[in-house]
């Protein structure tokens, strides 16, 4: 029984997803559990493994946005028959990758040789969209599968076949299928387009992660929001820091970052109200600290989170903090990693920003924006000294959050950071 | 209008010509007293006298050859070959002497002989007397074949047969004979090299002949429920073929099945599916299919014999293929 490999739905709200790749070739043995295929979703680029073992016999979508629950490809036993969609015409290089796994042998050389069969018939049409094909799709100069009559029609209207999608017998476009496509015509191709000539506007297609950063963020700004800002004295936090990155010896050495982690989650214990995302109607205060932390990738921001921080140490948030990054900066966050935040640390000091507005991370109803550890003249009974100061911005939804209820908040953080020891 | 017999058109129109024309006559195995093996002659006899309803030796080739020389003498006769199967040993006459005399005299001669025969599967007669092998005549120059499928039109087609100047090779299917239809009181000529379309749709044609116009109506009816509008179009003259009525009706379709009870293979079904493509080939939207016998003697079991050759449900399996899309 060949089994459909449909396109999961990876978190609440997720309605479609991007294929990015293929792991595995048409023919190729899978097994359970075997990463399949990169797909790109709103929020992160991960690798979906193989639901079921078998033969790979058919990829049905190659690339792009594709519905939740669609069929992507098809996995069965070897020879098993399935409809053969956009079949792409063995090329010489599939031939080498076919000598290389000798078991395909049997099943697909009488499948090349009927398709050699009926070859002729489509060789005309053939020379004329396989420079398109190969500009758009360069995995995919092998012949279209077109009727006559589909073929003279998007001759006629001046549609490419080789962008369609058959939905005749073995993937063949008919006639019905250009006809849909002139009435909606199909979705221009994600590729990245080839540089620009100097002079020329660079355009580049938004990203699934781009267009959800675009998307949130502008519901974001919806939100009326204030701001408030502290800076702390961070010489204990920064003497705390050294003493646990000496004993860290071979684990993962803490930074500023998780020492604010770990006291932000133990403040929000505190002050439980800007633990919360505004819902419409009702405030919703959780009761564990998952602190998200901005992460530049060269994708585009991501936000994972360490969940329930306060019962986290200082070592075990470096631990996952340090896990969290190298996958978000390898593309390999799980969609699990970034769900369930309830407040969220923006830090720019490792840029040398001094201090900084961070927009809102709805539903959260505050987000902290972190800058540089730097050494400042504050005056100090009278005197004027150095001190590492931080500066620390809260930005609240006022939906939910009043002015004072956040500056309990930050006090809380500013004290903890200047006597760690508070957050015990 | 008047109801019919498959059996009496046949029986109407060489009657109506033997009564209009004193040069029409008959001859065959057991046409006279016994009116045929298939009843078709009976009466005539009465009407006619022996000396035009002519019974003949179970001499096939000698039938025919005699049939030949009366023609190229003036005369317009009609001889029967009981079954087509039998055509075999009449081939050298019609094939080397019937179909050749009018090109080798220079026009000189012509051979206005009609040689009406029948044959099919459907009551069992074994392999040596079920087959359909109008695809041999249809291969030869100088001969026109027919091949009618309702009282109306076996009627005005053999009326025409008989008048038409060159040697006409007319098929009759048995199982036919006892159809029934109403037809107008006078006999209406069919042109030979007309097609009819039996039945108007839209999404499929069938080209069937013969018994198979009758499963392809079938079909088409049973198919009608699912959504899918079938056109049947029969060519009833299989020489000359009207491939103008054929491909404009796939054109407006764009799919195709040609459909009858010979064998498949090298069958007249082979040469509609050429002239189709050629002719339609931007507007077929799937490949044509073809119904017809399996590649075997057709066999005496009632069962086996249903088995080998088609039925609608064949040509209804066929449609579904042409209308196919992946997921059905």
């Amino acid at each position: 029984m060949a089994t459909e490999v449909k396109l999961p739905r990876l978190g609440q709200g997720m309605e479609s997803g991007t294929v990015v790749r293929w792991l595995k070739q048409e023919g190729e043995r899978v097994e359970k559990g075997e990463p399949l295929y990169e797909l790109d979703t709103e929020k992160v680029t991960q690798e979906v493994e193989a639901e079921a073992s078998g033969v790979l016999l058919k990829i049905a979508v190659q690339e792009g946005e594709v519905p939740v629950g669609q069929t992507v490809a098809v996995i069965g036993e070897e020879g098993e028959n399935v409809p053969q969609a956009e079949k792409p015409e063995e090329t010489e290089a599939d031939e080498t990758e076919v000598d290389e796994t000798p078991q395909e042998e049997g099943s697909r050389a009488p499948e090349r040789d009927a398709e050699r069969e009926e070859g002729a018939e489509a060789s005309a049409a053939r020379e004329s969209s396989e420079q398109v094909t190969e500009v758009r799709q360069p995995d995919r100069n092998g012949r279209v599968k077109a009727s006559p009559l589909a073929r003279r029609i998007a001759r006629e209207r001046g549609i490419d076949l080789a962008q369609l999608r058959g939905t005749g017998p073995e993937g063949r476009i008919v006639a019905e299928d250009v006809e849909r496509a002139e009435i909606a015509p199909a979705e221009a191709p994600t590729a990245a387009p080839a540089a620009a000539p100097p002079g020329e506007v660079e355009v580049v297609p938004l990203t699934s992660i781009r267009k959800t950063i675009a998307r949130r963020l502008t519901e974001a700004w919806q939100a009326p929001v204030f701001q408030i800002s502290m800076s702390a004295d961070m010489s204990r936090s920064v003497a705390l820091r050294e003493q646990l990155v000496e004993l860290a010896k071979d684990g993962p050495k803490p930074t500023i970052s998780d020492v604010l982690t770990k006291i932000a989650a133990s403040a929000l214990m505190r002050h439980r109200r800007l633990n919360a995302e505004f819902a419409g109607e009702e405030v919703r205060i959780h009761p564990s600290a998952n602190v998200g932390m901005a992460v530049a990738t060269d994708r585009g921001l991501v936000v994972p989170v360490i969940r329930g921080a306060e019962r986290l140490s200082i070592q075990e948030i470096a631990a996952a903090r340090v896990e969290l990054v190298d996958r978000a900066r390898g593309g390999k966050l799980q969609q699990a990693d970034l769900e369930g935040g309830t407040f969220t640390i923006s830090n720019l000091g490792m840029f040398g920003v001094e201090q900084f507005i961070a927009v809102l991370n709805p539903p959260q109803v505050a987000i902290l924006a972190v800058g540089a550890v730097e050494e400042k003249p504050v005056v100090r009974d009278g005197e004027i000294t150095a001190r590492p100061l931080m500066s620390l911005t809260l930005t609240c939804d006022h939906r939910a959050v009043d002015g004072a209820d956040a500056a309990d908040f930050l006090r809380t953080v500013r004290s903890m950071l200047e006597e760690p020891g508070l957050a015990l | 209008m008047a109801e019919l017999s498959y059996r009496e058109a046949v029986r109407d129109a060489i009657a109506t010509a033997m009564r209009k024309d004193d040069d029409v006559f008959i001859m065959g195995e057991d046409i006279a007293e016994m009116g045929g093996s298939m009843g078709v002659t009976q009466g005539l006899l009465d009407e006619f006298g022996p000396e035009r309803i002519r019974n003949t030796p179970i001499s096939e080739i000698g039938i025919v050859g005699a049939g030949i020389g009366a023609a190229m003498q003036g005369m317009r006769p009609v001889v029967e070959i009981m079954y087509e199967d039998f055509l075999t040993l009449s081939a050298e006459q019609i094939v080397n002497q019937a179909a050749k005399h009018r090109y080798m005299s220079g026009g000189q001669l012509k051979v206005p002989l009609t040689i009406r025969t029948q044959g099919g599967a459907g009551w069992s007669p074994g392999a040596q007397h079920a087959q359909q092998l109008e695809s041999w005549f249809v291969h030869i120059p100088g001969l026109k074949v027919v091949f009618a499928s309702t009282p109306t039109d076996v009627r005005g087609l053999l009326y025409s047969a008989i008048y038409e100047d060159n040697p006409v090779v007319f098929f009759e299917h048995r199982t036919l004979y006892g159809l029934k239809e109403e037809v107008p009181d006078e006999l209406e000529p069919i042109p030979l090299g007309q097609a009819r379309v039996m039945r108007e749709g839209e999404d499929v044609t069938v080209v069937a002949t013969g018994r198979l116009v009758h499963e392809a109506l079938d079909a088409a009816n049973q198919l009608e429920e699912q959504g899918v509008s079938v056109e049947v179009v029969d060519p009833r003259t299989l020489q000359p073929l009207d491939e103008e009525a054929i491909v404009e009706s796939v054109k407006k379709t764009n799919r195709c099945v040609v459909a009858h009870e010979a064998v498949t293979r090298m069958g007249f079904g082979a040469e509609v599916a050429a002239v189709v493509q050629h002719q339609a080939f931007d507007w077929l939207d799937a490949p044509i299919e073809r119904v017809g016998a399996k590649f075997a003697p057709i066999p005496f079991a009632p069962v086996m014999e249903e088995f080998v050759v088609p039925h609608a449900k064949d040509v209804v399996e066929a449609i579904q293929r042409t209308v196919q899309r992946d997921g059905d």
